[in-house]
């Protein structure tokens, strides 16, 4: 489904993203694991468009988004979240889901039906189904952070996507928040026939639900395997499991 | 079609809420007051719905979109002397000017617009200053065309309007329906994901909204609005000059937006209402407004940053709050 | 090169602040009064050296004041609340030099030594342009080995890019933009006390000036210095195409240069430093 082939990025002079490879195929659940700063975020933000690589090819589902803005990788159908909470934080819960739905409606543009009448099911059922629909009326600005990062989730699935980029999905959750999550996503996945990329300092999660794991190392891909055989590579044990753990 | 069931809707939808009764209730009175009072208070309340569409249509994209629309008086400027030139140098008809003068409005925001989407917040600004400053140049000199810095005066109305008492009541209607119009505008898909945009563009765009487009078109309506200003203004006054392209004008009423609150709907009215008020019962005691002005503004910064009326809301709302489940951890 | 005075000021206090400051005409046309006031009270050609001397030392410590008093309270917030209270302090001073000096027109005249006009390579040029163009290349070296070679101005542009890293490092930020803002300003007003014998010293000459100067900035680049310099030039040039090439529309001329280099380069024509 996700093809990266040998993308290279870098700022000014520091090489962030150093010939990464990567292959996700339909219905996988894949991890991207790496020490901070080997380039995970980067390659996220190039796989959906915020950055431009500088070479190399990506393609989703045969076509190739390399050159495409994120509003068009969007429309493709691949969602994301992001790290750091980013979130409409003016907004109501309610509002926020709905902003994302009717962009996949196509109906951002209308001028003169009110929005309170529109995609309201489909917004309702997204916010049940991530265990939010409570909160609707919230603004977002008074939710504890667990339930902003939940949001964060439920946003990207307002545009009904094929494949789910999460960017660290638990940061900053407490244990029971985090358990709470990883279901949901494995539920998400099950019940939507939902791809997911998604990238973790957690190895228990990471180890728990991926069915590929890509290691990567100072922006390069060191391997990309099953659990077991990255577990048992001398490489990533060095470069990553061994010595210092996350 | 739609904007006529808008309209009915709108209206029903006053008449179903409470505030919807007092908002009929004060039409109503302002509708009727023109012949009990004093000409110039007459005078007074209309200059304050002119000000006040002009604020309410910066506030669309400013509040509400969170561009930074540094020279809006341009398009009201473009607006007013649309009218105005058409009125005095062509025999076509005064409707004409009135539907040209929003219309041209909205075309020259839509130009400048088109420019200053490629870029973010503060150089968005400041190239709409450079553009706009560009048109108040070309105004303040054109003596031939359009009266340089003179400005045009006498500006015939038609005989509907000619009076103040008539004005009165044409500007007051067209600012209910250009209120009316905003507010239904905003309530829609289109004025939610506007306000997405301003809270997170980075995001929207990750949702798949054409960030640049949907902020051109909202850039457009504002415009179109403010053109719509424009031309009341010219039905008011009859005249025209160059301070209404004036920078200084811009950055006023963005002072009244901030004044009665920018993310409320009717803040900027608030805003209006008051600065209106205020300079001209100031302008009575002392030259010094602008002083007053920067003092008012400054208080502003440090004391009522949401505005007048975004004050009185959040301690509304954070009485509502109180009431509910889980609070913030 | 008035220009380039003025707007190094404000490209700095950009820069370091990240705030375009809209007193910035203000505090020009308050060095030009100054200057009026200054060099009539001293008196005779000693009177012009002094006032040019004093009056930028008078409108930086005005901006002292400003500054110390209110703007500072005012760094932790988000940039348009900076922006908007420059604009409110511009009020605020603009009416503050009606109260003090009044309406009229005023004029200074350059010392003797300054009138009059030399020849060169056969054109004749005059004396006081000569007298600004050396000045203005005073302020650029200065300026130059400010930021370059002392410490405050390394300091400042560190501030400029990452300004609580300058925090964490035990450096009083507060100070640093103080420090910039008022230098800023101070260019503002020499350059008002330059240009005080070349015009009429008017009411209006903020509002003139700031436009000017903010679109000079812009098509520089955002806190460039030598960028302002780049800019002030192309408008001087083209203002001065502009009157012999079509008088009435003279002004319409910078302007147009202006917009043309912003399509072409939104970003400005040097490395901005944002």
């Amino acid at each position: 489904m996700l093809q990266v082939e040998r993308v290279v990025k870098s700022f000014d002079d520091f090489l962030a993203v150093n010939e990464a490879n990567l292959l996700v195929q339909k219905g996988e659940i894949v991890a991207v694991i790496g020490p901070n700063g080997a380039g995970k975020t980067t390659l996220f933000n190039l796989i959906t468009g915020q950055l431009r690589r500088d070479r190399g090819q990506i393609l989703f589902q045969g076509e190739d988004i390399s050159e495409l803005p994120p509003y068009e990788v969007c429309r493709r159908g691949l969602g994301r979240s992001f790290q750091i909470v980013n979130v409409f934080h003016r907004l109501t819960v309610f509002d926020n889901v709905q902003v994302a739905v009717l962009s996949h409606q196509k109906k951002s543009n209308t001028l003169f039906h009110p929005a309170g009448s529109l995609a309201v099911v489909e917004t309702r059922s997204l916010l049940e189904s991530v265990g939010l629909a409570g909160k609707e009326r919230r603004i977002v600005g008074s939710l504890s952070h667990g339930d902003q990062k939940i949001l964060e989730i439920a946003v990207a699935l307002g545009n009904n996507p094929e494949m789910l980029i999460l960017d660290e999905p638990t940061a900053g959750m407490s244990p029971e928040e985090t358990a709470a999550t990883i279901d949901l996503i494995r539920h998400l996945a099950k019940t939507r026939g939902l791809t997911i990329l998604f990238c973790e300092h957690d190895m228990e999660i990471v180890f728990s639900i991926s069915h590929k794991i890509m290691v990567m190392h100072q922006g390069r891909t060191l391997l990309q395997g099953t659990p077991e055989e990255i577990r048992n590579d001398p490489q990533v044990q060095s470069a990553y499991l061994g010595g210092t753990d996350a | 079609m739609g904007i006529i069931t808008v309209l009915t809707n709108g209206f029903k939808k006053i008449g179903h809420s409470n505030g919807g009764w007092l908002l009929i209730g004060m039409f109503i009175l302002l509708f009727l007051m023109p012949p009990f009072v004093p000409r110039f208070f007459v005078y007074i309340l209309g200059l304050i719905y002119v000000t006040s569409l002009l604020a309410m249509s910066l506030n669309f994209l400013v509040g509400f979109g969170g561009m930074f629309q540094f020279h809006h008086a341009v398009f009201y400027g473009v607006g007013a002397y649309t009218v105005a030139l058409i009125l005095t140098k062509t025999s076509l008809p005064p409707w004409v000017g009135f539907v040209a003068g929003p219309v041209a409005a909205g075309l020259v925001g839509l130009l400048i617009g088109w420019f200053c989407v490629r870029l973010t917040q503060l150089y968005f600004g400041m190239l709409q200053i450079s553009l706009g400053s560009l048109i108040w140049a070309i105004v303040y000199r054109w003596y031939k065309f359009t009266g340089g810095d003179d400005g045009i005066h006498g500006i015939p109305m038609p005989q509907a309007l000619s009076s103040l008492n008539q004005a009165y009541y044409f500007i007051l209607i067209l600012l209910v329906v250009s209120l009316v119009l905003l507010y239904s505008i905003l309530k829609s898909p289109f004025g939610s994901t506007l306000q997405a945009i301003r809270d997170n563009p980075q995001r929207c765009a990750a949702v798949g909204v054409n960030v640049r487009r949907h902020q051109l078109r909202a850039i457009g309506i504002g415009t179109f609005f403010a053109g719509i200003a424009g031309v009341l203004f010219v039905v008011l006054e009859k005249s025209v000059f160059p301070d209404l392209l004036f920078w200084t004008l811009s950055l006023e009423v963005f002072i009244m937006c901030l004044l009665g609150g920018w993310f409320t709907f009717g803040g900027p009215i608030l805003g209006a209402a008051i600065t209106v008020a205020l300079r001209t019962f100031v302008g009575k005691y002392t030259e010094y407004w602008t002083l007053i002005l920067g003092v008012i503004l400054i208080l502003l910064i440090f004391f009522l940053p949401e505005g007048v009326m975004g004050y009185f809301v959040e301690k509304f709302k954070s009485r509502e709050n109180q009431g509910s489940e889980r609070g913030i951890p | 090169m008035i220009l380039f005075t003025v707007c190094s000021g404000l490209s700095f206090v950009l820069g370091v602040l990240r705030v375009p400051n809209i007193a910035h005409g203000s505090l020009y046309m308050i060095g030009a009064f100054a200057t009026f006031s200054l060099s009539k009270w001293i008196g005779g050609p000693a009177g012009f050296w002094l006032a040019l001397l004093l009056a930028p030392l008078v409108v930086a410590l005005i901006s002292l004041i400003a500054e110390r008093a209110l703007f500072c309270h005012l760094y932790q917030r988000e940039h348009l609340m900076l922006l908007l209270f420059t604009f409110a302090l511009a009020l605020i001073l603009g009416d503050l030099t009606k109260i003090v000096w009044g309406a009229e027109y005023r004029s200074v005249s350059a010392p003797d030594l300054l009138k009059g006009s030399v020849s060169i390579l056969g054109a004749s040029f005059p004396r006081y342009n000569l007298f600004l163009i050396f000045v203005g290349l005073a302020v650029a070296v200065a300026l130059w080995l400010f930021v370059n070679r002392t410490k405050i101005g390394k300091v400042s542009r560190a501030a400029a890019v990452d300004r609580d890293m300058v925090g964490l490092m035990g450096i009083n930020v507060s100070w640093v933009f103080a420090i910039a803002f008022v230098i800023g300003c101070c260019l503002a007003g020499l350059g008002g006390a330059l240009v005080a014998p070349t015009v009429s010293i008017t009411l209006g000459m903020d509002h003139t000036l700031i436009i000017e100067a903010f679109l000079i900035v812009t098509i520089g680049g955002l806190g460039n210095m030598w960028g302002a310099l780049v800019g002030s030039l192309i408008f001087g040039v083209t203002q001065s195409l502009g009157v012999l090439v079509f008088p009435q529309f003279a002004i319409v001329f910078p302007y147009a240069a202006v917009v043309i280099v912003l399509l072409l380069r939104p970003k400005g024509l040097l490395k901005s430093v944002w």
